[in-house]
């Protein structure tokens, strides 16, 4: 197996497989990374910066474990990409800001700390938005239309695994920054429970809403990588004391007896068009198939879920940068410095009305799974397709409120960074125009493993994750 | 993440007035079409605080006993 883009085109469970039935190497297929990443790059820019000669290094001692019969696990010798905001001990970290320029860390996030003991190859830093918000944009496109917004804050890693720039990447979801990425580039992004991969090291938006997750093109190779990163830290606060399953040991398990929960008020409104929610209903419509039971549900509380996570996340976001943008303000773009200033007005006491208020919304989310005995959640990722990139920001057209893309897309994410809840966004279908459409799954806490389950039963009755984008192959 | 509210053109249905003393005085650097946006985030936040939660702690502790 030598041929540089049938390797790339690997999944990460395929390329394992390959370097234990010694059909390739570590080596090989950095180097085929390597190749894929000069060629792509110029078209698609979603890294900030490319570790050549580590990744090599890394390879040769991958190789040279797995030759001795020293075997990590399935991600020993895979090329890794980790976002921009994941400090790496000796590699620039710069966060998309040019107040971290030329910034390298002295020590590595747990999370890639633990992708070194799984023996990953850093292949290299992805691009992310300034400070992961959207306040400027990076000069990162889509593998699959240039012209389309391609995701964020994650948006190099989601880019990089799309153009097979990568066979898995490290994100961040604060507000939907890895299941964004993921629906629009094709993939399968997890936000894990909340505490369950560790944040330390990873440059905060806002520590009660900060997840560090995997994107991947299939479920399987997801479950892999949130194996390696997953796991209680002592340097994280947060971090959750709970085991950490082997997410791959029921992946096969079927859907016979699952109970799943659509609530089509508020996750089938009339803002998702026809084309997502065409998608989402022919997902439904399979899973039920297989055996899903589906429940129709509603949650009134979702609706104030965009204030509550605003309000938490505005103050500690400004509780970070508070001394920093004092200092160094000229070095943030306009737009982020604002957003990142404004917490500073809000009051303790609306603070803590919007703790209360998440709290009330994780029970009345709890209750809800118990009642209904649910296993999961459905709904369309988004309720868009990739918009043009002029029109990110922009009122729709086809809303009469003046709803933006953007609005669209907080309606559907924020609810799980709220309640810390698990999230996962896989391939649904595509639209008539060939853009990606995925849907998202809601789960029990610390339950990420029925995810993986019933989107890996999903994607075995479909081919989307195969699809390629076609900017980069043209 | 995504923060589409204040990063839209302010409806400027709220006064920046008094945030722009309070900005003044906290030394933050925002242009008054910033303070009226988010004038209107704050009124967002009144619905907030409007909603009962005499029931609630502000308490995130995530537990897995969902599945009872």
């Amino acid at each position: 197996m030598s041929d540089s883009r049938a390797l790339t085109n690997l999944s990460i469970s395929e390329a394992a497989a390959a370097l234990r039935r010694r059909e390739t190497t570590a080596v090989a297929l950095t180097q085929a990374t390597l190749a894929r990443i000069k060629e792509t790059e110029p078209t698609v820019q979603a890294y900030a910066t490319v570790t050549v000669e580590r990744a090599l290094e890394s390879a040769e001692r991958a190789d040279r474990e797995l030759a001795a019969g020293r075997d990590r696990g399935l991600l020993q010798g895979i090329p890794i990409g980790v976002k921009d905001n994941c400090y790496t001990k000796g590699i620039l970290t710069e966060v998309g800001s040019k107040a971290m320029e030329g910034f390298v860390p002295d020590y590595d996030s747990t999370v890639v700390s633990k992708l070194y003991a799984a023996g990953a190859v850093l292949i290299g830093k992805t691009r992310c938005h300034e400070w992961s918000c959207g306040g400027s944009e990076p000069p990162t496109r889509s593998a699959w239309d240039r012209d389309r917004f391609p995701g964020g804050s994650s948006i190099g890693s989601g880019v990089a695994v799309s153009a097979r720039s990568a066979f898995g990447a490290i994100g961040t979801d604060t507000g939907g920054s890895i299941r964004i990425p993921a629906t629009l580039n094709n993939l399968v992004g997890m936000k894990a429970t909340y505490g369950r991969v560790s944040a330390y090291g990873v440059a905060p938006l806002a520590w009660s809403l900060d997840h560090v997750g995997p994107l991947t093109r299939t479920a399987r190779d997801n479950a892999i990588m949130l194996g390696a990163m997953a796991g209680h830290d002592p340097n994280d606060a947060n971090s959750a004391r709970v085991d950490v399953p082997d997410f791959l040991t029921d992946i096969d398990g079927g859907l016979q007896g699952m109970r799943i929960g659509i609530d089509r008020d508020y996750f089938l409104y009339p803002g998702v068009v026809d084309s997502v929610r065409a998608v989402t209903e022919a997902v439904i419509d399979q899973l039920a198939a297989m055996g899903a039971k589906i429940v129709e549900v509603n949650l009134p509380e979702l609706e104030m879920t965009r204030e509550t996570l605003m309000t938490i996340r505005m103050v500690e976001s400004a509780s970070y940068h508070r001394h920093r943008i004092r200092e160094q303000g000229h070095l943030y773009s306009p737009g982020t410095r604002a957003t990142l200033q404004m917490g500073e007005v809000i009051l303790a006491t609306q603070y803590v009305a919007a703790l209360r208020a998440r709290e009330r919304f994780r029970r009345a989310m709890k209750n809800l799974f118990r009642r209904e005995s649910l296993h999961a959640q459905i709904s369309p990722t988004i309720p868009v397709s990739a918009p043009l990139l002029e029109d990110v920001w922009k009122p729709r057209a086809d809303m009469e409120n003046g709803e933006t893309p953007t609005d669209g897309f907080v309606h559907h994410v924020y609810p799980a960074n709220l309640s810390g809840q698990p999230a996962i966004s896989a391939p649904g279908g595509f639209t008539p125009e060939g853009l990606p459409v995925g849907y998202q799954l809601m789960g029990r806490p610390f339950d990420e493993a029925t995810l993986y389950r019933i989107a890996y039963a999903y994607e075995r009755t479909q081919n989307w994750h195969e699809r390629q984008p076609p900017q980069v192959y043209d | 993440m995504l923060m589409p509210r204040i990063e839209q053109p302010a409806t400027g249905e709220a006064s920046a007035d008094p945030l722009l003393r309070l900005a003044e005085m906290l030394r933050l650097d925002l242009t008054e079409e910033d303070l009226t946006a988010l004038a209107d985030q704050l009124r967002t936040i009144d619905a907030l605080e409007k909603e009962e939660l005499g029931d609630f702690s502000p308490i995130l502790r995530m537990d897995a006993d969902w599945h009872e």
